[in-house]
């Protein structure tokens, strides 16, 4: 089983105090006999700190074998987010965009944000969203972007927390381009519960490493009870798979 | 000797359950050698029964378990005579406030007797923390610095938050307040916890479950997978609380 993680960061964060590059979560994969995995920054562009993109960039040319990565972007800058979204796929080969609508301050229903979903669906790309527990990260507040863009993947990062997991499920049984992802959500059995209800193929096992260890975050999954098919969908093959749909070229580049 | 700080005993009005004999064969299953048990609030309201359900629990196992009582601030006088007969008539051993479901700010005046008690007594209070608008850090701190000689036990480390933006006020409170403890279930973030170790010391930072509302085995798993030194990391599994609890 080649595992797949779908949720990681490399950034250097001053204000956060999260100080990650490569290296780290590189070390923290073979510790945890992880293959590759999914890498995005701490902060979103434009606007970051230090050019998030680039940084990201460099650490996958650096690894290209273990690491792709997630363009995180703010929706709030309209075109330019656009315009930076189609770069990091087209020129830096990212597989999709990542949404963190608390540090956006950004509604995953606002206009502006289903605009730059949808511009990545038009690459076959998927967007990963924080869902957690706050405003705007909410299960139910992110299905109106999946309804809004039927065509674009929707990946639940955390799957609802701590205390939306229902939640997160019960959109996902609604919407079948709603996927979801195992990371620091602390209950095994909601793993289990998850694959029961809306079938292994839409959820993803995911770290949020190198900050939460994706040994234990492996861990937790193997200790959910699910069959070696299962668990060989939820680890990897599910992620491979959506992946490998992203085009980096084409009609999609100049279609505004 | 690893001690579960945070355990659940009875059948709680808000659907979870435990009972002794499961708690006792999980415990035994992850070689966990005592447990704080913490009384459920149970369909009825009735947390005196709890504490009575409890304190008969304990008296089966006494080298098994060390019970909490549990008591209802909003109570008011009638909340600090229940509490001194949980002690006093019971046996029960520390004071727990669980401000979500008792839904009252664990910085409200009326909780102020029960911690004022408990701290006169020698008993650890033990927190649920990081409850949104009810035990978040910063009112655990109000709290905390008003009672600087009551021992506390504050699960979650008061961040139940995924996001991540809530280590900020969980660092201030744990560096701001040394009568804490930082108990370790479902903490976001493994080198949160490291920090915190570099920051207040192994010797503040407690092994806690929360079972089972959160999966036991799980749990001690998140605590054993720190990068810690032997001494560390039995300080983490007991002996932090050992140090700090008498008859441990």
């Amino acid at each position: 089983m080649q595992i797949f993680d779908a949720h990681t960061h490399v950034d250097e964060s001053e204000s956060l105090g999260w100080f990650d590059p490569p290296e780290k979560i590189i070390g923290l994969m073979d510790e945890a006999g992880i293959a590759q995995a999914v890498i995005m920054g701490y902060h979103d562009c434009p606007g970051a700190p230090v050019d998030a993109i680039a940084y990201v960039a460099a650490a996958v040319e650096r690894y290209p074998d273990r690491l792709v990565a997630l363009a995180r972007l703010n929706p709030r800058f309209g075109a330019t987010a656009e315009d930076l979204l189609v770069e990091a796929i087209t020129r830096y080969g990212m597989k999709g965009l990542k949404l963190h609508p608390v540090s956006c301050g950004m509604h995953p229903a606002n206009p502006m944000t289903v605009r730059l979903i949808r511009r990545a669906a038009q690459f076959g790309a998927p967007t990963l969203f924080h869902c957690g527990d706050e405003d705007y990260t909410l299960p139910f507040e992110i299905a109106g972007a999946a309804e809004a863009c039927p065509e674009a993947s929707i990946i639940l990062g955390h799957m609802g927390g701590y205390y939306h997991v229902d939640d997160a499920i019960a959109v996902a049984r609604r919407y079948s381009n709603i996927y979801l992802e195992t990371s620091a959500m602390p209950y095994p059995e909601r793993i289990k519960e998850a694959v029961e209800a809306i079938g292994a193929e839409r959820v993803l096992f995911g770290s949020d490493g190198p900050g939460c260890n994706p040994w234990l975050e492996l861990q937790k999954v193997r200790q959910a009870g699910l069959t070696v098919e299962q668990e060989t969908l939820v680890c990897g093959e599910n992620l491979r798979q959506l992946l490998a749909a992203v085009r980096h070229t084409g009609e999609a580049a100049n279609d505004h | 000797m690893i001690i579960d700080a945070h355990v659940y005993l009875g059948q709680s009005l808000f659907g979870y359950r435990q009972d002794a004999e499961t708690l006792l064969r999980r415990m035994d299953q992850h070689g966990i050698d005592r447990a704080f048990l913490c009384p459920v609030k149970p369909i009825g309201y009735d947390l005196a029964a709890s504490n009575t359900a409890v304190a008969a629990a304990v008296r089966e196992h006494p080298d098994r378990f060390l019970g909490l009582a549990r008591v209802d601030p909003w109570l008011g006088e009638a909340a600090l005579a229940e509490l001194r007969r949980a002690v006093e008539t019971l046996g029960l051993r520390g004071l727990m406030l669980h401000p979500w479901e008792e839904v009252i700010a664990v910085n409200s005046p009326l909780v102020d007797p029960l911690v004022a008690y408990a701290a006169e007594h020698a008993l650890p209070v033990l927190v649920a923390g990081g409850h949104p608008r009810v035990s978040h850090a910063s009112q655990i701190g109000d709290l905390a610095g008003r009672f600087p000689q009551a021992t506390m036990i504050v699960t979650h480390a008061a961040q139940l938050n995924i996001s991540g933006r809530a280590l900020f006020d969980s660092t201030l409170l744990f560096t701001g307040h040394g009568n804490l403890l930082l108990e370790t279930s479902g903490v976001y973030r493994q080198d949160f916890l490291m920090s915190m170790v570099n920051r207040i010391g192994a010797h503040r930072l407690v092994f806690g479950s929360g079972s089972p509302l959160y999966d036991q085995s799980f749990e001690l798993a998140r605590a054993r997978n720190l990068p810690l030194t032997s001494e560390q990391m039995a300080l983490i599994m007991g002996g932090s609380l050992a140090q700090r609890v008498s008859g441990l």
